[in-house]
């Protein structure tokens, strides 16, 4: 009796597989498809070699002032001399430890909320954030912690930029939190106030709320108060973030079905107990793509703070631009530099995102 | 629109109160122990930062001339960088001490604002830079040439002005940033480049080659730059201007850093005055006798600061010009030291 043997299975026609197939599928479907992709290969043909010749071949890497920018191409020694000012700005040099200190606190905190234990976490986690401002500024200021006091005049560079960001929205996301339940509520005082402020900082571009912060408002003070320009920017942000936020949150609330409302007050919750056990978790969990997308836009926005002269990395940028012994024109190098630099965190801050998302999508798998 | 006014009103108020109270900034500044001064976010030559972060030019160092007179430390001196828009809020809030941020002495400044020029540290005006192959070397010779000019500053007013008045015509191109203007300037986009002269001489080093430009000889319009201070408090208004004078005046009198300790022993009895050593030029200002020796050993006569920010000594390479002493045949003067 002969085994069955099954025939070996035959390779799929030549014509469907390998890089031929694909190349004839993806770039030359149709002629009109052929057309563009022989263009696009010309023009990268005729520019990719320009551009890495600038970029590369002819640059300049060694060297620390504008002299030793011989060649051709591009002045890298422009952003490696400067570099220091780009990142930590006018911080002094001994003290830069705090600053860096200060960032791993950042990422630390952000690795803990979502790898430490399930038990523990979400306390751990919502103690910590709310510790980090003030354990940052007391860190960066010195004062508390008697550390040799560096005046925020000094602050600025990228890590200004980070740190501006990062403490606006901890301080916005409780309040944004309250706006949100404030615009939802039945007391109409609490919902108008709500309102009036959320579509006050939403309607109103944040420049114009930076040059308030920056011009208008030491005006109003009481005669000898100055408060502390970073200070004011940083209300500013705050405020600016949570009507924002409190817009994100809202949809988050009604996007929880009402029988979840309903359930809570059928088993006898009271009000803070319903929001925070039961309606709370959900909230986070729908809004978390457009939370961190709100983030994403407040720190590309800490840019624009170079219009109130605070040192943030652009700022420092066009003062470098405008020393007398860097005047050979490194504009191109200098914004290629702060493009990579964002472009990286915010392309970093959105894998974690996905990431964070996928961790918390606990019931609808796909 | 009465709520309108209302605003405004209230705005000015505050603006005047502001303005009118804040005496007695010099036992503020003292007390505190350090200068808080208004300067550029970065101006080259003026006022600009290097890669470790420390202030130089020539308003920085008008900031450092006062913290030397006060607190007998030039380095005594927290710069606060301002944009054009925020400097006379900062001034009248009271957040910086004095202002030298190249601001133009207007008569509607000094008269609207409540705020005092304490005089001029560099007489800047508009000016034009030409291409060499143009083959031109006066701006009477510029008609119905192509402009390069960056949009929504004051040169546009003083070269249409100035244009009008000669009886020629010109065709403006306009760009939004003095980088780009430049670069319609190398790009042949217009025949003339107009801003003001140290800008000029800025943007000229900006060039791919620099020697292929010149700036023409006329100068179009009136800059004097100069610091500002708060009124109202007198004394620091003469704390101010004679910081500034007593530089003009050392390099009247040829006083410089490295032998200003010999002239205060036994210079002449205008250098004992300036220096210290004899009269009462310092107590007369609630300020040390040695006030004015402090400034030029710290920081330097006019001359010395002129040829190390924005002279000679500088990449800039600006000639002294119209702010050379009056010895020498520019307008720059001191009233009498005495």
């Amino acid at each position: 009796m002969k085994e069955f043997q099954p025939i070996a299975a035959r390779p799929a026609p030549i014509k469907t597989v390998g890089f031929t197939a694909w190349l004839r599928d993806n770039l030359f479907s149709t002629i009109p498809n052929a057309v563009v992709t022989l263009s696009v290969i010309a023009l990268l043909a005729y520019y990719l070699p320009l551009i890495f010749d600038w970029a590369f071949w002819s640059a300049n890497f060694t060297g620390t002032t504008e002299d030793a920018c011989v060649k051709e191409g591009a002045c890298w020694v422009f952003i490696n001399a400067w570099s220091y000012q780009f990142f930590y700005g006018t911080y002094p040099v001994e003290e830069v430890w705090r600053i860096n200190l200060t960032l791993v606190l950042l990422v630390m905190v952000i690795a803990a909320s979502f790898t430490l234990p399930k038990s523990i976490r979400l306390k751990a986690s919502i103690t910590s954030w709310l510790l980090l401002p003030v354990v940052g500024i007391a860190i960066l200021d010195g004062r508390l912690l008697g550390l040799e006091v560096v005046s925020t005049d000094l602050w600025g560079g990228f890590t200004l930029n980070v740190f501006m960001a990062a403490a606006s929205i901890i301080v916005a996301f409780p309040f944004s939190f309250l706006w949100a339940l404030g615009r939802r509520s039945e007391m109409p005082f609490i919902r108008s106030v709500s309102v009036i402020f959320i579509e006050f900082f939403r309607g109103v571009p944040v420049l114009s709320l930076f040059f308030m912060g920056s011009v208008m408002l030491p005006l109003f003070f009481a005669e000898g108060t100055n408060v502390d320009k970073l200070i004011r920017v940083w209300l500013v942000l705050i405020f600016f973030m949570s009507g924002y936020m409190a817009e994100v949150f809202r949809g988050g609330f009604q996007a929880v079905p009402s029988g979840q409302y309903e359930a809570a007050d059928s088993i006898g919750l009271s009000y803070w107990q319903k929001i925070l056990l039961i309606i709370l978790p959900q909230v986070i969990k729908v809004s978390m793509p457009n939370i961190l997308a709100t983030f994403v836009m407040l720190f590309k926005n800490t840019t624009f703070l170079l219009i109130i002269g605070i040192p943030e990395v652009v700022q420092t940028l066009q003062t470098a631009l405008s020393n007398s012994y860097w005047l050979g024109g490194h504009a191109l190098e200098g914004y290629l530099f702060v493009f990579l630099v964002f472009w990286g965190s915010c392309f970093s801050m959105s894998v974690l995102a996905r990431r964070i998302e996928r961790q918390m999508n606990t019931d609808k798998r796909d | 629109m009465a709520k309108k006014a209302l605003l405004t009103a209230s705005i000015l108020a505050a603006t005047m109160t502001a303005g009118a109270v804040q005496a007695a900034t010099l036992d503020d500044v003292k007390s505190r122990g350090t200068l808080t001064c208004g300067v550029s976010t970065g101006l080259a030559g003026f006022s600009q930062k290097d890669e470790n972060g420390k202030w130089s030019g020539l308003d920085v160092d008008m900031c450092r001339a006062v913290a030397a007179a006060v607190l007998g430390d030039s380095e005594a001196v927290q710069y606060k960088p301002l944009t054009a828009k925020e400097r006379f809020t900062a001034l009248a809030s009271g957040e910086i001490d004095m202002l030298s941020r190249n601001t133009t002495w207007t008569h509607t400044r000094d008269t609207s604002l409540g705020i005092n020029f304490a005089g001029t540290n560099y007489y800047d005006g508009a000016s034009f830079m030409v291409m060499k192959d143009l083959g031109v070397s006066s701006a009477t010779q510029l008609d119905g040439a192509n402009a390069c000019i960056q949009a929504g500053t004051s040169t546009e007013l003083a070269i249409a002005d100035y244009f009008r008045e000669n009886g020629m015509s010109y065709k403006a191109v306009t760009f939004d940033t003095s980088d780009q203007t430049r670069q319609g300037f190398e790009s042949g986009r217009c025949d003339f480049l107009t801003s003001d002269g140290s800008q000029l001489a800025a943007l000229r080093i900006g060039l791919a080659n620099p020697g292929n430009a010149v700036i023409l000889p006329e100068v179009i319009s009136k800059e004097p730059l100069g610091p500002v201070v708060r009124q109202g408090d007198d004394q620091w208004f003469n704390i101010v201007k004679w910081s500034l004078n007593a530089m003009i005046e050392a390099e009247e009198q040829k006083v410089t850093s490295a032998n200003a300790s010999d002239m205060k022993a036994n210079g002449n009895p205008a250098n004992k005055r300036l220096l210290g050593s004899e009269g009462e030029l310092g107590g007369n200002l609630g300020l040390s006798a040695d006030w004015a020796y402090n400034i030029i050993t710290q920081v330097g006569n006019y001359s010395e600061s002129f040829e190390r920010n924005v002279g000679m000594d500088s990449p800039l390479k600006l000639a002294r010009g119209i702010n050379a002493s009056w010895r020498d045949g520019g307008i720059l003067y001191a009233p009498a030291m005495r």
